[in-house]
């Protein structure tokens, strides 16, 4: 296993500015020395093997440059950022390159009237929010030019979601990190998207974290949104904190990345919160598509629903892992996990682990995971009916993510998402049957 | 020329033998009707007939209309006119009834050089022929079969024949599991689609339905052969003295 180089490393995190964020690197930078980037051996990144990202890693750390605090973004990256942002009636804050300009966002005025404020991090001084408490949160605190705090305020009330599109181009920075902090607080109603899309056909990494509290009786709709071009990599973090009677409405879309490792980590900390995560993902080509999921239920009542699901053809590796725990002392857990895949090809592999760990007494939970094939009755079905075999096909998978589709909450991404699954799922029938 | 003609068909399913050297003929105009004990391979012939490729055919032809159907593939087959009702309808969850039907519809238009049907006339149409089958319009927004009753699932395969108008229609045992207004329903459903350019074929394991549809030839299938031909007099002997009979009759 290659390692990161750590005294280039160190020499970047010193060449970065200094500025109110400067401590929270240090520290960072001395918590990920102790543990370096994961590797297969963690039991965690079993799957997933980071060794490309490590080494475009160090070769970026190598060239010397740390990307400037000024994010122009190519025409071509203008383009992708235009394809969503005008699809999509949100208010669209855009992360280039791990940069964000909140100065000449549109629609900043029309946020604050409504309750929303978006700070830089560096202005906003709270560095003790800043969670660094693993190898990818602390290699994305080391090198985090900067971030956004957003907080969301009781009475906000905006007429759109609020929309974050991270976008990254291998020309400018061949590595990001951005990260967002959101504070949601006790009674406060909003809808957040998490968009990612990338260009250039050299190779990418992007590193991103957003922290999430969702105070007392506050409800988040989230939808996320992965379109990443197909040389590029992520790794993704998402924290949810729930507090009394928070609801979490999360749907996870994965469509492009070479290599996409996303994720959440829900914390229910206080009675009567509830969270839903739902999440779909299609791979095709060699696509990796890794989705980590842990809720720790650590009071109770509280519940929690998941579902994931995959469609996979080509030689596409996908795992999932879903983790609920439920505390001891976490009475009246309500818990219920599963995740189904759909494989269209034979050299296509899912690793699927849906794991319940239960201390508590008084609990109700419920784990499943499938793997099949597409039902041939169905198809055979389909086609006596005089519909061509790629029609059934498409009929058939649509069928299978139409619940995942269905569940996800923000209405306003409903078309577009439907028409990148339509999309994606043409491009891996085809694909599959050459 | 017939317009279904099976000479010596021998079809295996794994590695069991189970059509072994069938011939029939059916001409347009004409409703047969195909009796048999369970297992005596009849969906196997219409499964085969409509395309299913778990069924391998290894000896013997299907014309239809002059053309060898084998060699087309089951949607083509369907767009030039062959049906075939299931026996075990398929729930297709999340696929909509109404699209479906729509979308067979225009598959077979477009094989004709027709332009799509109109989203109004086709809802009009459909609406109609639900409530002459006595089929709640609100099974059109549901998905394929989802939840159906077995009697819901057989109307929504005659609703499917009635609407795509068929020339070959054949119905795997259709009216089994139904009480007496399903199976008059369905009845009713068949005989709408009696025509002189149509030939229908049901197979079906009792005599009851053709108290309803009148065939105009009955034929008896064991162990993979057509083993008695006879007019509809046929059906009543075979409720009165039972399988047993057309078996030691074949044996012998
Ligand atoms: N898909 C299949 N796989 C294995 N055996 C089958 C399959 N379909 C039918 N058979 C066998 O073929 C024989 C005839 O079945 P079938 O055509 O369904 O008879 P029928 O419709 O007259 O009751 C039976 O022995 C049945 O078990
Ligand atoms: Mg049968």
């Amino acid at each position: 296993m290659i390692a990161i180089a750590h005294e280039l490393l160190e020499a970047a995190v010193r060449r970065m500015p200094e500025d109110a964020l400067t401590p929270a690197r240090k520290a960072a930078l001395a918590h990920f020395a102790t543990s370096g980037f994961p590797t297969v051996s963690d039991e965690d990144w079993k799957y997933t093997n980071l060794r490309h990202a490590v080494e475009l890693s160090n070769t970026w750390l190598g060239n010397d440059i740390v990307a400037s605090p000024e994010s122009n973004l190519t025409a071509a990256a203008e383009e992708a950022v235009k394809a969503i942002t005008e699809s999509i009636d949100a208010y669209w804050i855009v992360v280039a390159n791990g940069i964000a300009t909140v100065d000449t966002m549109p629609g900043a005025n029309d946020l604050r009237s409504n309750g929303v404020s978006i700070t830089k991090l560096s202005q906003n001084g709270d560095v003790a929010a800043i969670i660094a408490n693993d190898p990818m949160t602390s290699f994305n605190a080391a090198l985090l030019q900067d971030g956004l705090r957003v907080r969301v305020q009781p009475s906000a009330n905006p007429s759109k979601p609020l929309a974050f599109l991270f976008v990254d181009e291998a020309t400018q920075g061949d590595l990001s990190q951005a990260r967002l902090i959101i504070d949601v607080d006790a009674g406060a109603t909003i809808d957040i998207i998490e968009a990612h899309v990338s260009v250039g056909s050299d190779p990418q990494f992007a590193n991103t974290v957003i922290q999430l509290r969702v105070a007392d009786g506050a409800r988040v709709g989230f939808v996320r949104i992965q379109e990443r071009a197909d040389s590029h990599m992520q790794v993704g973090k998402l924290i949810a904190d729930l507090r009394r009677d928070a609801y979490f409405d999360y749907a996870s879309f994965d469509f492009g990345g070479s290599l996409i490792r996303n994720d959440v980590a829900v914390n229910i900390m206080e009675p009567g919160a509830s969270v839903n995560l739902n999440g779909l993902y299609l791979a095709s080509g060699k696509q990796h598509i890794d989705n980590h999921t842990r809720i720790d239920h650590r009071v109770g009542p509280s519940q929690s629903r998941e579902e994931y699901r995959g469609i996979l053809g080509g030689r596409s590796r996908c795992v999932f892992n879903g983790k609920a725990i439920v505390h001891k002392g976490a009475d009246g857990t309500d818990a219920e996990q599963s995740n189904h895949n759909l494989l269209l090809s034979e050299t296509a592999e899912i690793d699927t682990k849906p794991e319940l760990e239960i201390y508590a007494e008084d609990v109700k939970c419920a784990h499943g995971a499938t793997v099949g094939q597409l039902d041939n009755s169905a198809l055979f079905y389909l086609r006596s009916r005089g519909l061509d075999r790629d029609a059934a096909v498409q009929l058939l998978t649509r069928a299978f993510a139409a619940r995942i589709l269905a569940a996800a909450p923000i209405a306003e991404t409903h078309a577009y998402i439907a028409q990148k699954t339509d999309q994606r799922l043409d491009a891996l029938i085809h694909g599959d049957s050459q | 020329m017939n317009m279904l003609e099976i000479n010596n068909l021998k079809t295996t399913v794994g590695d069991a033998e189970i059509l072994k050297g069938l011939s029939l003929k059916v001409n347009a105009g004409e409703v047969h009707a195909i009796m048999g004990p369970n297992g005596s391979g009849k969906s196997t012939l219409a499964l085969v007939i409509a395309g299913h490729d778990d069924y391998v055919v290894t000896d013997g032809t299907v014309q239809y209309d002059g053309q060898d159907l084998l060699e087309l593939t089951p949607e083509e087959r369907a767009r030039t006119g062959v049906f075939l009702g299931f026996q075990y309808p398929v729930e297709i969850p999340g696929v909509n009834n109404a699209y479906l039907l729509k979308a067979a519809i225009n598959a077979k238009r477009r094989h004709e050089g027709r332009s799509e049907v109109d989203a109004f006339e086709f809802l009009q149409l459909a609406r109609e022929k639900m409530k002459d089958l006595d089929m709640d319009p609100s099974f059109l927004n549901r998905g394929v079969n989802e939840g159906f009753s077995g009697g819901e699932k057989k109307r929504n395969e005659i609703l499917q024949m009635v609407m795509l108008e068929p020339r070959l229609a054949i119905l795997d045992e259709t009216d089994s599991g139904l009480d007496i207004d399903a199976l008059k329903a369905v009845a009713k459903g068949i005989n709408a689609m009696r025509s002189p350019d149509r030939a229908i074929i049901v197979i079906t394991h009792y005599q009851r339905l053709l108290d309803y549809v009148e065939p105009d030839f009955v034929h008896v299938l064991s162990e993979g052969r057509i083993v008695r031909s006879g007019d509809k007099t046929l059906a009543q002997q075979l409720e009165d003295k039972g399988y047993d009979w057309v078996r030691e009759a074949a044996s012998a």
